[in-house]
Formats: structure tokens, C-alpha cells, sequence
């Protein structure tokens, strides 16, 4: 397939917006009126074609744009980039599986040719074409890892996996609901999911470890993560929090639909051969409200999911300040009507 | 469960009881690179009843051209080493499992003191590619029988040159564990692979030394122990089945048709494990993973390796 | 509904005790963490070869090493700073085996400064016995500009690199030996919560 990728910003003027492709496509993440944090783990097999499970890693119109950005977010602040010294294999691995899915599922835009250890890799879309030797980081410009972090949509973490836990290790982290890898780097998932609402605990993320920690090769697993976001901004991280975090003040009843973003993360786990370490994918999709009310069955769901959803919840995730606008002006979408379980638009 | 079809590409006899098995895939195409340390379960049918027991990967992870593992004839074989010895030719086929590591190295260790006993080399013939390759200090210890069952030592003697030390007990050679564990530097990790009585050795010496305890490795597969025949229910299947005495409960239940999780059906990784609703009578754990306060509250059990005696047993699959 | 933080990447700290199961012993102390060194000792002597080194800190009004002096039976080390003590215990480490046991007493940054130097031998945190002793007083981390202020003893506090006000969030990096500080006026600038001294 091949896809039109669009000039647009994620910052400043914010021209971001979704085709309606895009916007059908979107990871709607509520199933029922009502959210529970759970750890809904599923396989991240083969999914429906044209949806964003359909290939290991999803790519989309955004591509160019979402790249160009990660370049200026690691240009500003090199620390969103950083893999301790044990964790060159694992940085393999992540070339490895991210050349071959690309290569393999977007024929059109990437071409990845092995002679031997000698590789050539090929992205059109961003127009690189480098020859390297696998496994001898000398021969690439930068680390293995960084190299393809910024090829691809969305923010990577290799988890060491030692002493019956997971080292979040490496990171190349620019696309993050508000954590920071320089500041997380080197901790363990007990410690990563440190401040964390007991309402989300309940044993959750005990099961989410023992699970990962069997997780197979050739067997990778996702799920679904969301919070709102102001703006379509892909960097809102601690670090440059004095650049966005006013912009919660904002919203009004006149923009509400305009500013107001849901951000849906699919996370996806891969256990990497050679490291055995687990790759973590958080792949960040954001839609506008008023791109959700273009279905009117997202709207009404998002309107039932956000007026319960617990305090502590609405804190975590930092809605507190336009929660209550976002509900009043969903509200106008919302009937009353029985909606069928299901994530379905329509 | 994603599968790997293989085909065996050369077996060798490497000592009178250990047989080295080569895999290539079916389809001619690279197998998955690994990590040092790693398994494969080998699933085989015989006589209509599926074995599946695991084997470590013996080659440089490395080379993704062929896996290979090696099988000890076992005097009490269920099946599956005898199977493997006697009846599995060059040419046959049959289906493995992705590797999984339940056994790998410390990538932030200092040095590693490797410690095999007879089939226990195996696991480390795979950590010592990573270690050469990574250039990461160690030792291997290799403890055998008899200079006739010491598999793969002119190999080892070549690729690891005055890091390797063996120790051939009909000679009356004795590896010191008081010499060995009492004198390593900072940060040294410990590995130890072969039979229980060194398996223990090994960890309560170090423990004693005041090692912590993750820096202090082991891995032993167990085969499933023959036992008394017993009657299971498996409540949400809703099916009565009869766990026969050289078939574990994990067996039994993949018979009955009920597709059950596992790893490495050997007691060790977890994933096997079962909620029990009821049972009347005595669960036999003989897995390395629950707790003793888990044992004791017959409330889970990994039915890969362990059995009951009571009348009545139901499990949640 | 069930309400409430857990903060699970909190430090959790101890008092030290001798671990029995040993080859030989460290232990390392600063300022009021002497006090915990002579606890130790009251509990009993082990039979293994001891190390013991203590510097005196500024935070701390009573410097223990006289007392050490008498209590502690070889093996003592006293230092004008803990810059002097690092040197040592760089130059030490590398000549010890595995199964001694590292017992570290003093303020939290100075525990964290310990487990730093000890993590280059392969010595990990969680295998180090530690007590915080005379001050809550914390490290900031400041997300921001990446410097590191000590001694906050308030909930918000100034970073010494870019001057923003922080507020100190509970959650802290062993790698950083530091907690995390966040602008604490980003969302509306100018408006600061009262400052109030909680870290003593």
C-alpha cells in the first residue's frame, strides 16, 4: 500500500489534523461505557487490513511529519535517547525487528538487503540509504538503536529482564504522556510504575510482570493505554512541561473540540532473541474531539467513559482542569441510547 | 502456541548415552537467533501420545543456520530420551518451540563462574559463544562420571583454552566449591547446571559465603516423576479425566483435548500454573517455582511436573 | 473507591544488622550515621574481618569518631570529607570478594552517593544494608535542566541550575540518587502553593 504522507506540525502552529481514513482507523479504545484500568494484554498477531493492528509496526500519513518532530524534540533535549552499556544487543535486535517488519509490510517506502552481516537499508520516505555491518555499531553513524528509533512512529523502551523483574534500560522516548526516561532510565517495573493511583494497583501490575515475564519469541502481545492530551503535541514530556502544561488553561466551550485531544497509546511487547530483552512499543495516536464526534457512537461512549471515570483517575491522567468542560460538551452528543459493547465507529 | 517445524539434519553419538541432535528448519530458512542459556521443548509423537520435553541450545546463538541440542539416555526414560536414542533418524520431522532463556547470563556481571555436571554442559555451550563473543571473563567448571562420559571436552578444552577446568571422578578429581566460591571478586555471578545433589551444593555454599541471592544461578529441568494413576475434573471444560502414572497432569489434559498454557514443562518458568477449587486429598509439588507458603495453601499447581493422591481434584481449566 | 498513592520506587530504609552469612564486612557512615555504626556494634562482634569508615558531615552537630575510636575493634577509618572516603573505598573495593556485606549509614544523599561508587565493583543497592539517619532532607532531580540541588528540606524548593521553583514529586531514581522536581507553576505561572519545610 501506498501512503501519502502529509506536511504538518506537532508543535507551535499545530496543522496536525487526521484524513478520514485516519480518523476511521483511529484506536478507539472503549469498549463499554465504563473504563476499568485493567491490563487487557491480547496477541499482537496479524490484524484486520487497513486497521493499526495490521502489521507489527503501524505506520500512517503522519509518518514524515511524526519523524521531523522526533528530530527537533532530540535536538532540543539529547537526553531523550539513552541506553546503558549493557544493552548493545538488545539495540540489534531493535534494528533487526524493526528493518525486517518495516521492510516486509511497507514494501513500497522501505527495503532492507542482507549480505551476510552486511546489511543496506533503505527509507524513502525520509530518503536514507545507509550500508552497515550488523552488530558493529562503528559502522553506523550513531547507536544501533537511535538509528532506528528515529524511523519509526512512536517511543521505544528495551526492558532488560534479570532477577525475576524488568529494567526499562533503553529508551528512545519523545512521543511520552508525561514520564521521563533520563529521569526513569535504569529502574525496575516495581519502581518505573512508582507513582501510580492505588485505584489502577490491584494486583494489576504484579500479574502484567509475571505475564511479560514469559513473554515468548515470535509470540509478541499489546494493549491499549489512553489519556487526553491539549493540542495535537507528540512531546508532552516533564522536561518541556513549562511549554505545555499551561495550555491546560485553555480550553473553553468555544474550542473544546478543536483543542481537546484523546491520545491513544497502542503498546506492544516483543521478546528480542539475542538480548532477551522485551522491546516495549508505545505507538501514540491522537484525535480531536471534534474528529471523535464525526462518529457520533464514539462521542456518546467517550461522554459515559469520561463523566464516571474515578477522581483519582482524572488527577493521574491531568485532566483535572478541563474534565468538566470536556463532559458538558460531549454531553451534547450523547442521547441516552444503548450502544452494543465494541470499539467499532459505527 | 506459535511453533517452529524442523527437520533433523545429523545426529552423533557423543559419549555411550548422549546423542547431539541437529535441527535445521523445515523450509531451509534461518531459525530466530537466541540468547545463551536458552531451551527449545521438542514435541514428539509417539505411539499417538505427545512428549514434549525441553532441551538447552547448545550452538553459538549466533548461527541461525541449525540448533542443537543433545539428549541423555535416561535409565528411567518416560519415552521421550529412549524415543530420541532409538527411533529419531536424520531426515525426520517434528515441531519445536521458539527458545526461550530461563537461564540467562548477567549482562551487568562482573565475571561468571560456570558450574556443569555431566548433561549439564549443555546450557553453556550457548553463554560461553555470548561470553567470548561479548569478551566477558569466566571460568567453567565440568564435573563428570568417567573420562569416557566427559561430552564435548576436547571442544571446550580448544575453545576455552585456561578457562576451562574439568574434573573426572573415577580419577578422584573433586571440584572445591570452598576454594572456588570463597575467592571472586566483586560482582562475580554463579551458574551452576547438573544433577540435584550439585545443583544444591552449589547454591548453599554460596549462600553460606553470603552471596546475594541474584547473583547465584541455577537451572534444572525436571522430568515429570512417575507416580500413582489419579482421577482430575477440569471444571470449566467440564471433563473428568484419568492422569495415568507415566503421564503428568499436564499431559493428561492436553490428551483430553484441552488447550493448556506452558513454557518449559520442567517446573521452572510458571506459566503452567493452575487455580485448584478442590481437592480432598495431597497435592505432590514438585516444581521449582511456587513458594512453600503456595505448596501449602493447595491453592495452585504446575501440573507440567507435579500429581496428587486424593479422590477428588478440581481444577479451573 | 478505593483512594490513595503507592509510591513504589520509595527508597525503603532499615537499621543496620549484621548479616551472619558473610565472608567479610563494610561498613560506611557519615555524620549521624555514627550513631548507627555504634549500635551495630552493640549488637555483637562478627567473627569475620571488619571495615569501618566514617566521615563527619556539616549537618551533623556531633561527630562520632572518638567514640568509634574506642568501640570499634579494628578495621576503623576516619576521614576529614567523603571525598577522602570515596578514594578509599575505590581503592579498597577491588581487593575484596564476594560475600562481604555493605552496611551504609547517613543522610540520603550521602547513601547514594555510597551505592554510586559501589555500583562501578558490581555491587548493587539492593544487596547494600542501609539506614538514613539525621535528615529527611532530599536530592531534586530537576526534569527541566537535568541539575541536581541537595538538601531540600521543603516541599517546593529552587533548582540550583535554572532557578525554576520545584515541586519535589515522590518519586525517586537510585540511579540519580535524587527525586524527581517539576515546575511546580508550568500550568500557571507566578502562582506558588505555600512553601512549607517537610523534609527536616
Amino acid at each position: 500500500m501506498v501512503l501519502g504522507f502529509k506536511q504538518e506540525t506537532f508543535r507551535d502552529d499545530y496543522t496536525y489534523c487526521n484524513s478520514p481514513r485516519e480518523i476511521k482507523r483511529f484506536p478507539f479504545p472503549f469498549a463499554e461505557d465504563r473504563y476499568m484500568y485493567s491490563v487487557n494484554i491480547e496477541p499482537h498477531g496479524k490484524g484486520k487490513e487497513g486497521s493499526v493492528f495490521e502489521f507489527a509496526l503501524d505506520i500512517d500519513e503522519h509518518y514524515v511529519a511524526e519523524c521531523i518532530d522526533k528530530e527537533i524534540t532530540l535536538e532540543q533535549d539529547p537526553g531523550r535517547y539513552e541506553s546503558l552499556s549493557h544493552m548493545m544487543d538488545a539495540q540489534w535486535d531493535f534494528v533487526e525487528l524493526s528493518m525486517e517488519s518495516l521492510a516486509r509490510d511497507y514494501p513500497e517506502h522501505f527495503s532492507l538487503k542482507k549480505n551476510g552481516l552486511q546489511w543496506t537499508w533503505e527509507n524513502k520516505p525520509l530518503g536514507i540509504k545507509d550500508t552497515f555491518t550488523f552488530g558493529d555499531a562503528s559502522t553506523l553513524a550513531m547507536d544501533p538503536f537511535e538509528y532506528m528509533g528515529r524511523q519509526a512512529q512512536g517511543d521505544f523502551v528495551l526492558l532488560d529482564q534479570r532477577d525475576e523483574t524488568l529494567y526499562a534500560d533503553a529508551g528512545f522516548v519523545t512521543t511520552q504522556a508525561d514520564w521521563s526516561l533520563a529521569f526513569n532510565v535504569g529502574m525496575s517495573w516495581k519502581e518505573w510504575h512508582g507513582p501510580v493511583p492505588r485505584v489502577t494497583e490491584l494486583g494489576v501490575m504484579d500479574r502484567a510482570l509475571k505475564y511479560l515475564l514469559n513473554l515468548q519469541l515470535g509470540s509478541p502481545v499489546r494493549r491499549l493505554n489512553w489519556t487526553m492530551t491539549i493540542n495535537p503535541r507528540l512531546d508532552t514530556s516533564p522536561e518541556s512541561f513549562p511549554r505545555w502544561g499551561s495550555d491546560r488553561n485553555t480550553v473553553n466551550a468555544d474550542n473544546v473540540g478543536d483543542r481537546v485531544h484523546l491520545r491513544v497509546e497502542l503498546q506492544s511487547l516483543f521478546r528480542l532473541p539475542r538480548s532477551n530483552a522485551i522491546m516495549f512499543g508505545v505507538r501514540c495516536y491522537l484525535i480531536s474531539l471534534n474528529e471523535i464526534a464525526t462518529y457520533p457512537r464514539w462521542a456518546k461512549r467517550l461522554h459515559r467513559v469520561l463523566k464516571d471515570l474515578h477522581p483519582d483517575l482524572i488527577e493521574y491522567k491531568g485532566m483535572t482542569k478541563f474534565h468538566p468542560t470536556v463532559v458538558e460538551w460531549l454531553a451534547n452528543f450523547d442521547d441516552g441510547v444503548i450502544l452494543e459493547l465494541g470499539t467499532q465507529p459505527e | 502456541m506459535n511453533m517452529i517445524n524442523i527437520k533433523v539434519a545429523a545426529i552423533e553419538q557423543v559419549t555411550p548415552l548422549v546423542k547431539h541432535f541437529t535441527f535445521v528448519n523445515k523450509d531451509g530458512t534461518a531459525l530466530p537467533a537466541f540468547s545463551g542459556g536458552s531451551h527449545v521443548v521438542v514435541s514428539l509423537d509417539i505411539n499417538g501420545r505427545v512428549h514434549r520435553n525441553p532441551y538447552s541450545l547448545m550452538g553459538s546463538p549466533e548461527d541461525t543456520s541449525a540448533y542443537h541440542i543433545s539428549v541423555r539416555k535416561q535409565e528411567k526414560s518416560r519415552g521421550g530420551s529412549e524415543y530420541m536414542h532409538e527411533n529419531v533418524a536424520v531426515g525426520m520431522q517434528f515441531k519445536i518451540t521458539y527458545p526461550v532463556n530461563l537461564f540467562s547470563l548477567a549482562k551487568k556481571g562482573r565475571k561468571h563462574i560456570l558450574i556443569a555436571g555431566g548433561i549439564g554442559i549443555t546450557p553453556f555451550m550457548s553463554q560461553i559463544a555470548d561470553l567470548k563473543r561479548t569478551g566477558a571473563d569466566y571460568e567453567l567448571h565440568y564435573a563428570f562420571r568417567s573420562p569416557e562420559h566427559g561430552a564435548f571436552v576436547s571442544e571446550l578444552e580448544q575453545g576455552c583454552g585456561t578457562k576451562f577446568h574439568c574434573y573426572t571422578d573415577s580419577n578422584g578429581e573433586r571440584l572445591n566449591l570452598d576454594e572456588l566460591l570463597s575467592q571472586q571478586p566483586l560482582g562475580t555471578h554463579v551458574y551452576v547446571c547438573g544433577p540435584n545433589s550439585m545443583v544444591v551444593a552449589v547454591l548453599e555454599k554460596a549462600r553460606n559465603f553470603g552471596w546475594p541471592e541474584n547473583h547465584i544461578h541455577s537451572e534444572q529441568f525436571l522430568a515429570p516423576p512417575i507416580g500413582e494413576p489419579f482421577k482430575m475434573q477440569l471444571a470449566r471444560s467440564n471433563k473428568e479425566i484419568l492422569v495415568p502414572a507415566e503421564m503428568s497432569m499436564l499431559e493428561a489434559i492436553e490428551a483430553a483435548g484441552v488447550e493448556a498454557d506452558f513454557l518449559c514443562r520442567g517446573g521452572v518458568c510458571g506459566r503452567c500454573e493452575l487455580q485448584v477449587l478442590e481437592t480432598d486429598g495431597a497435592l505432590m509439588h514438585n516444581d521449582h517455582f511456587l513458594t512453600d507458603a503456595e505448596k501449602a495453601s493447595c491453592k495452585k499447581i504446575m501440573p507440567c511436573v507435579s500429581r496428587a493422591k486424593c479422590e477428588r481434584l478440581v481444577l479451573d481449566i | 473507591m478505593e483512594r490513595g498513592y503507592w509510591i513504589r520506587s520509595k527508597p525503603v530504609y532499615t537499621s543496620l544488622m549484621w548479616q551472619e552469612k558473610a565472608t567479610s564486612h563494610l561498613v560506611v557512615a557519615q555524620g549521624s550515621g555514627g550513631m548507627a555504626v555504634l549500635k551495630i556494634f552493640q549488637q555483637m562482634h562478627p567473627k569475620q574481618p571488619i571495615t569501618v569508615l566514617y566521615a563527619p558531615s556539616s549537618d551533623s552537630i556531633v561527630d562520632y569518631a572518638s567514640t568509634l575510636k574506642k568501640v570499634v575493634p579494628e578495621g576503623l577509618q576516619l576521614f576529614d570529607s567523603v571525598q577522602e572516603m570515596l578514594t578509599t573505598l575505590k581503592e579498597i573495593l577491588p581487593t575484596m570478594y564476594m560475600g562481604m556485606r555493605v552496611y551504609v549509614a547517613g543522610s540520603e544523599g550521602f547513601i547514594w552517593t555510597i551505592a554510586e561508587s559501589a555500583k562501578e565493583f558490581g555491587i548493587e543497592d539492593i544487596d547494600m544494608i542501609k539506614e538514613l539517619t539525621g535528615t529527611l532532607a532530599r536530592s531534586i532531580y530537576c526534569v527541566h535542566c537535568k541539575a541536581i540541588t541537595h538538601n531540600i528540606t521543603t516541599n517546593i524548593g529552587k533548582c540550583a541550575g535554572c532557578e525554576r521553583m520545584l515541586f519535589v514529586r515522590d518519586h525517586f531514581s537510585r540511579r540519580l540518587g535524587a527525586y524527581m522536581g517539576l515546575m511546580v507553576d508550568a500550568e500557571s505561572p507566578g502562582q506558588l502553593p505555600e512553601i512549607e519545610e517537610i523534609y527536616p
